[in-house]
């Protein structure tokens, strides 16, 4: 089955169908809002993504493609997490640990330092709010621009600038580290 | 902004692609731990199967202590959900009502239905019988208030499809809550109230009720109700008519 079918049955009330869509898409709600700083709470930031994106079926543009839609979704709903938390420094300690869990590999590259990808990691941690979820959405999830003004909900011109002031602070700031 | 020195048109392509190919792979080194995809897909479609969000919200609130749509915010969701739709009134004339679906309760706030004059005829097919006799006529478990006992009467309609307990000054309706529409409300605002503590709606104001034959067809046995609340436990839709507020809601927690 795939998207549209699954979703035209959706909207005909078929939950068996929508599981599909749940199951199909589970990994990259989860990865998303992860990453996009809801840490643990990234369960139940997916369920109720997948919940409100079920009761708002009927808004979605049949044409468009489903992933970046119910990404928004999510990071819409990990935004009002983290907005209603003030979970900043709680995403950064999140994104370092599993960082770790990880083990030595690492990335090759001007990163390759005593912490390995670890610095890399924490300049993105600490880049603005709005140019970290462009860094995340384009590199770490690996959506193009125009999936990641879906989903953050911008202009595409909007994502080529948060990513670029991003990607120049990124290399400021890891730069300088590796001076002698 | 054309004048920003942040326009990413000023770069060569090849400025960032070290930086760009690092951050691929530092992301692919990120675990996201996440649940298998079939326990998310039976978790979320438990969710939208449970006859109230408000009933999954609160057990997860401890997990999860998100910030409470008001009732009148959750109520929005509901609509915007279920339907606005674009209805002709008996007179004729064009009028948005919005539908709430619920527990077999469909409930129309807009214009107030034709509200129904004389005395309420019977359900199809009523008759009395006892609690036991009751218990054995339909497929769902009938559930007694202990805050009320042993009912006065007990009245089984329509082949079995509701069955009604009354004490004096009181009524309450069982019919199975999953299947299909058994009741129609018609009212006109405020929207019913969000109670999420028994995971139902209270509907404060008199309202034309109406039962919705199994087979289809239209609405029949119209009569108006007074304040009511409806709620849902284990498939089955209860209502219950007669009581105020917090006497309602003291019925229906002791509802077992």
């Amino acid at each position: 089955m795939d998207d549209d079918e699954a979703i035209t049955r959706a909207l005909a009330g078929d939950l068996d169908a929508y599981e599909v869509l749940v199951a199909r898409y589970s990994a990259a709600a989860h990865r998303t809002a992860s990453l996009l700083g809801a840490g643990d709470e990234a369960e139940d930031v997916v369920q109720e993504a997948f919940v409100k994106a079920f009761r708002h079926l009927r808004g979605f543009r049949r044409e468009a493609a489903f992933r970046p839609w119910l990404l928004r979704i999510v990071a819409n709903e990990t935004h009002n997490l983290t907005r209603s938390r003030g979970r900043r420094a709680d995403l950064a300690a999140r994104l370092g640990q599993e960082r770790e869990q990880e083990g030595p590999q690492t990335p090759e590259g001007i990163v390759v330092t005593a912490d390995g990808g670890g610095r890399l990691l924490q300049a993105v941690r600490n880049l603005p709010d709005r140019e970290r979820e462009a860094v995340v959405c384009r590199y770490f999830l690996q959506l193009s621009e125009v999936e990641t003004a879906e989903v953050l909900g911008v202009r595409l011109g909007t994502v080529k600038s948060r990513t670029f002031r991003g990607l120049r602070r990124l290399r400021e700031e890891v730069g300088r580290e590796l001076l002698p | 902004m054309s004048s920003s020195p942040d326009r990413p048109g000023d770069r060569s392509d090849d400025r960032f692609d070290e930086l760009e190919a690092d951050l691929r792979a530092l992301g692919e080194t990120l675990h996201a731990p996440a649940p298998p995809p079939d326990a998310v897909a039976r978790a979320v479609r438990a969710r939208l199967e449970a006859p109230s969000e408000q009933g999954a919200r609160s057990r997860r609130q401890g997990l999860f202590p998100r910030v409470r749509l008001s009732p009148r915010k959750a109520v929005a969701a509901v609509v915007v959900f279920l339907a606005v739709l674009i209805g002709a009134t008996p007179q004729g004339r064009a009028a948005v009502v919005s539908v709430l679906r619920f527990a077999g309760v469909e409930i129309r706030v807009g214009e107030p239905g034709p509200l129904p004059t004389g005395v309420a005829s019977p359900l199809p097919s009523e008759r009395r019988v006892t609690l036991d006799e009751a218990r054995q006529a339909v497929a769902f478990p009938v559930a007694v208030p202990a805050a009320l006992g042993d009912p006065a009467d007990v009245r089984v309609s329509d082949g079995g499809r509701v069955v009604t307990l009354l004490w004096p000054g009181l009524r309450l309706d069982e019919y199975d809550g999953t299947l299909d529409v058994v009741f129609r409300k018609d009212l006109g605002e405020p929207w019913p109230e969000d109670v999420p503590t028994v995971r139902g709606w209270w509907i404060q104001q008199p309202h034309g009720v109406s039962y919705m034959p199994k087979n289809g067809g239209p609405p029949t046995q119209d009569r108006v109700a007074g304040p009511t609340l409806i709620w849902q436990r284990d498939g089955v839709g209860l209502r219950l008519e007669g009581a105020d507020k917090e006497e309602a809601l003291r019925i229906a927690n002791s509802t077992r």
